[in-house]
């Protein structure tokens, strides 16, 4: 069909449409429907056709009834009135012999999302939750939460709901699963479906017949449930223990989570489980879908938090594949990171040191912080990897290892030799804003130990009026007050060429009042200005990596298996907007009770022992 | 679960067809999608979850198609992609390929299988050979499913239709192993593990009860008795049609196949498994910018099997000219837009070893990695299969045993 101009296409449709001819050929009739469904799902707007379309509803031919339908729930809202129409021939539909059709018209019925229709659409579902075909009861039953979802807030008919409790009895499974589901729906202010013993069991019995689908759905509404009795808990656990282990890794994570809610107050079990399920986790992490390996290796994350040396026997099941997608390798790499020990310590870092060279610059310089992290408690390793690095000479891996330094120095200040005579050299290759800084944060803390310091200042000075980031100017005039209180005479002179130019000539507010700052409290004397700017240089309770104590299973357990724990601390790189190490502040992590919808700007996405960068003068 | 509505997208991000299933995510946030993607993979931290709001997109990319889900619930990630793949499984099963054409070519069977699918953003019948029966598919077909009711509906065996018949009554049974294997620059294995599969393609009469006997270091390590010895499958999937209580007690595993192809079962084994090629290889670089790579590739097989279209994939940089080859066997050529050489070996025997040269002009060679893919067969595990039918007909089982690589790599230093 040649595609001609929207309106164009519409006008022809309309007449053919109401050509009796046309009318009179079902095929005919058919391929003009069918061709308006191309034409919107083309994106060519054919509202204008509703009421011939209403016409074409009325006829024996399942196909064109589907095409039609299909129209009318698209374009219902738009035509409130006429809509009215189609109810006539849809309840009709209702009584037709054929159950495909009775569920076909049943399904739509409900989809129109019209409150105006929804007195005529109560008594078809009603006739549909008896239906003698399962398929007609399985749309009915989601026809009333449907109708309740349009109506958030309307009375609920006591006689629908004992009606759909009792369903959940029903012989049909997918009945049974889509009534927890409408209840759930329709229930939502009282706290969703009633678990009650015998609810329970039956559930439980019938979790069999259920596809994946339904079983996740159960195991998840089987969460409400309190055993009474500790006989009873134990009996619900040995029934669940087949589905924990269970190769579909949807079901064996909602299981797990309702094992985890059924023992929050038995940690022992709860921690049996978590051992039970790593098998079958980790072989989601071999999962063919880069997108479930991502999950599992999400919730791996979850799990490690209360038992930290869960995957150590496994570590190598982390180790990197070539073609794998950036953000699972960066997951990896923080599993890796947390599993390290004295066994393993240099294969991880043997297997680490190879991603620093990653095609992918974000996975390289991931993987060189990783190795910073690690280098916390082994330090010496990693100092020789870091600073081999720096004899590549590359940019992007220079400009990480710079930052990975002086994030290691600040927790172990011991490296600060090492790191020192590192950095001769690395202003050469130090291309991007983060990475200067960083190297200028050492050279003002450091610059004692780096015979060079005051040169590389200088040359930061000598182009000060065409650098552009602000951040790096802020971070010369503090370095370069520093050198200048343990170096003064080599620096005195650019110190006050720099004041000079950042007073007089710097258009931005920040740096010039920083300017002012360091002018005034010069001012005021050496020993002042000594107090002021020498604070510490390190702090050395961050930079705990083993032994981290373990969290209780109750602080994550909500969020597991939920969309939350891909969203979390989504990658080491946390380079933007970041200063220097002092202007770190911890911020008390708050438990939060987890909302029904997922927001967030609530969840920090910064790993747990990063705490908090936070950019501001640190000397105000 | 609870996704709000589906859609498949063109890689540029153009609806090709959507279903908005809940009605509580405004239909046009996915024009956001593309956009937030594509910023993404400009700072290279690509994530399957991209959140915009309130609204979270889970995505999957399948050939030249964005399959997306939206949602505004902290739903259930892992349930999601589970029916994002369902949904390329069955299409596949409908169009041979999923891709933008055979997506446009058939949009109202997908609009069908998309109302079949999912409702009010609940997956419902998800099993393809069900969903064929509710599915009217072309016109053709029309009159018999006006009459005809389908039988699955009511029935209790619900992967198979009654009433099939054939002529000739016959099954295929193809177990299919591939090797994952991840290999150190020197030369140490640093993991791997055997992923296989049991397909079946039944085409038998009427209602057949197969038996199915494995071999017992199979059976022993499916039951993980015998530890000492066998080494355990981990994750073992079977078809929805294997009794598995059956399975618990006697170790038979019986069944009502579905007709048609279909995957019987599953498994993976973690194991220490010696590499059936094994691959060195040497770099060497002259003085005037000028590379040459030597590989050697070994089989360490049986001499009586042999490993057909071999393909060994050494990645160059994307610098690298003036190739020349020279292969003992087989043949070699630069592949420039993957940055690659691709040697391929047509038939590999048994403890034979090869030799590839490659010439480079100036490249930077720094650390690569070798993938190899290989097809050859093995000898396995089944031991008989059982075919009992009511009307007693003669029926032949076929079996086949390949063996092919999964993802085979091999680290190289430079």
């Amino acid at each position: 069909m040649p595609y001609l101009g929207g309106e164009e296409t519409v006008r022809e449709l309309k007449r053919a449409l109401s050509n009796p001819n046309v009318q009179a050929e079902p095929l005919r009739y058919r391929n003009t429907v069918l061709r308006v469904v191309r034409a919107m799902s083309q994106g060519v707007n054919v509202s204008g056709l509703f009421s011939e379309m209403v016409k074409a509803c009325a006829t024996v031919d399942v196909v064109q009834k589907k095409l039609v339908y299909m129209f009318l729930c698209s374009y219902a809202s738009l035509n409130p009135e006429l809509s009215l129409l189609v109810i006539n021939t849809l309840r009709k539909d209702c009584q037709d012999p054929n159950p495909m059709v009775r569920s076909l018209a049943l399904r739509n019925m409900s989809n129109l999302r019209l409150p105006s229709l929804v007195e005529y659409v109560e008594q078809p579902l009603t006739a549909g939750l008896r239906d003698r075909a399962a398929c007609v009861r399985r749309v009915a039953v989601l026809g009333w939460a449907k109708l309740y979802n349009l109506q958030p807030g309307s009375d609920i008919d006591a006689a629908v709901v004992n009606e759909l409790y009792s369903l959940l009895r029903d012989p049909d499974p997918v009945v049974m699963v889509n009534c927890l589901r409408a209840l759930d729906e329709i229930l939502k202010e009282e706290g969703g479906v009633v678990i009650n013993k015998p609810i329970t069991h039956h559930l439980l019995n019938r979790m069999k017949e259920c596809d994946v689908w339904g079983q996740c759905e159960v195991l998840r509404v089987l969460q409400r449930y309190r055993p009474q009795s500790d006989d009873e808990l134990f009996d619900i656990l040995s029934l669940l223990d087949a589905s924990l282990v269970s190769p579909h890794p949807p079901v064996m994570a909602a299981t797990l989570s309702l094992f985890l809610s059924l023992c929050a107050d038995l940690p022992a079990v709860s921690l049996a489980a978590l051992e039970r399920v790593s098998g079958p986790l980790l072989a989601a992490c071999g999962s063919g879908s880069r997108e479930m390996r991502f999950t599992a290796l999400c919730h791996i994350q979850l799990l490690m938090r209360s038992v930290p040396g869960l995957m150590g026997p496994h570590f190598k099941r982390f180790f990197c594949g070539y073609a794998e997608p950036a953000y699972i390798k960066q997951r990896k790499m923080q599993i890796m990171v947390e599993l390290v020990n004295d066994e393993n310590v240099s294969m991880l870092l043997d297997e680490l040191k190879g991603y620093c060279t990653d095609v992918n610059t974000d996975t390289a310089q991931a993987a060189i912080q990783a190795i910073g992290h690690i280098g916390r408690s082994y330090s010496d390793r990693c100092l020789e990897i870091l600073t081999g690095l720096l004899g590549l000479k590359q940019d992007h891996i220079t400009s990480a290892v710079v930052q990975t330094l002086r994030d290691l120095v600040w927790v172990c200040p011991q490296c600060s030799d090492t790191v020192c005579s590192a950095l001769e050299g690395c202003e050469e290759t130090l291309q991007d804003s983060q990475g200067r800084q960083a190297l200028l944060w050492l050279l003002g803390v450091y610059g004692d130990g780096v015979s060079s310091a005051p040169y590389t200042l200088e040359a930061f000075i000598d182009g000060v009026k065409s650098e552009v980031s602000l951040g790096v100017k802020m971070e010369l005039l503090t370095a370069t007050m520093r050198l200048f209180l343990t170096r003064p005479a080599e620096t005195q002179d650019m110190l006050g060429r720099l004041l000079h130019y950042c007073i007089e000539e710097e258009t931005d507010m920040c740096v010039r009042d920083l300017g002012l700052l360091y002018y005034h409290l010069l001012k005021c004397g050496i020993e002042e200005t000594r107090n002021v700017l020498q604070g510490r240089r390190s702090d050395p309770s961050l930079g705990v990596l083993i032994g981290r104590p373990a969290q209780p299973i109750s602080q994550w357990a909500c969020s597991f298996n939920t969309l939350e724990p891909l969203k979390k601390g989504g990658t080491v790189t946390q380079t933007a907007s970041r200063g220097s190490p002092e202007h770190e502040a911890s911020k008390p992590k708050t438990a939060v009770e987890l909302p029904e919808t997922l927001d967030c700007s609530t969840i920090s996405p910064i790993p747990l022992f990063w705490k908090c960068w936070r950019l501001k003068l640190s000397v105000v | 679960m609870s996704a709000s509505a589906i859609f498949v997208l063109d890689l540029k991000g153009k609806v090709l067809i959507c279903r908005n299933y809940k009605g509580d995510v405004d239909m046009a946030e996915i024009d956001h999608f593309i956009p937030l993607l594509m910023q993404q993979e400009e700072e290279g931290m690509i994530c399957p979850v991209i959140t915009r709001g309130t609204v979270h997109f889970m995505w999957i990319k399948h050939s030249n198609l964005y399959l997306v889900a939206t949602t505004n619930k902290n739903s259930n990630a892992s349930l999601v992609y589970s029916f994002l793949y369902k949904l390329v499984e069955v299409f596949t099963e409908y169009f041979k390929e999923l891709e933008e054409e055979s997506i446009q070519d058939n949009f109202v069977v997908v609009y069908e299988l998309l109302d079949e699918l999912m409702d009010f953003g609940f997956p419902q019948t998800t099993d393809s050979k069900i969903l064929q029966e509710y599915i009217t598919q072309e016109g053709t077909k029309l009159e018999v499913t006006k009459t005809k009711v389908p039988t699955t509906v009511t029935n209790a065996v619900s992967w198979r239709s009654e009433g099939i018949k054939y002529k000739k009554n016959e099954v295929f049974i193809d177990v299919i192993e591939s090797i994952n294997v991840l290999v150190n620059a020197n030369g140490s294995v640093m993991s791997s593990d055997i992923v296989g599969s049991i397909k079946l393609k039944t085409m038998l009469s009427g209602m057949p009860e197969l038996r199915l006997g494995l071999n017992d270091r199979v059976l022993f390590s499916l039951t993980g008795r015998d530890k000492g010895k066998t080494v355990m499958m981990e994750d073992v999937k079977f078809h929805q049609c294997v009794r598995l209580s059956r399975f618990d007690s006697d170790r038979t595993i019986s069944f009502i196949p579905p007709d048609g192809e279909s995957e019987l079962m599953s498994y993976r084994i973690n194991t220490h498994v010696k590499p059936l090629i094994w691959i060195e290889s040497v770099i060497e670089k002259f003085s005037h910018s000028r590379v040459e790579i030597m590989v050697k590739a070994k089989g360490q097989f049986k001499k009586q099997s042999v490993a057909n279209n071999v393909e060994i994939r050494v990645p160059v940089p994307s610098d690298a000219d003036s190739p020349k080859f020279k292969t003992s066997t087989g043949s070699a050529k630069y592949v420039p837009e993957k940055d690659l050489v691709l040697w391929t070996i047509k038939s590999f025997p048994g403890g034979k070893e090869f030799l590839m040269r490659a010439h480079f002009g100036l490249p930077s060679v720094e650390k690569d990695e070798l993938e190899v893919f290989f097809l050859m067969s093995i000898d396995f595990f089944v031991r008989y299969m059982k075919i009992i039918e009511k009307s007693g007909y003669q029926a032949l089982p076929w079996v086949r045993y390949i063996t092919q690589s999964g993802d085979y790599q091999l680290r190289t230093n430079a």
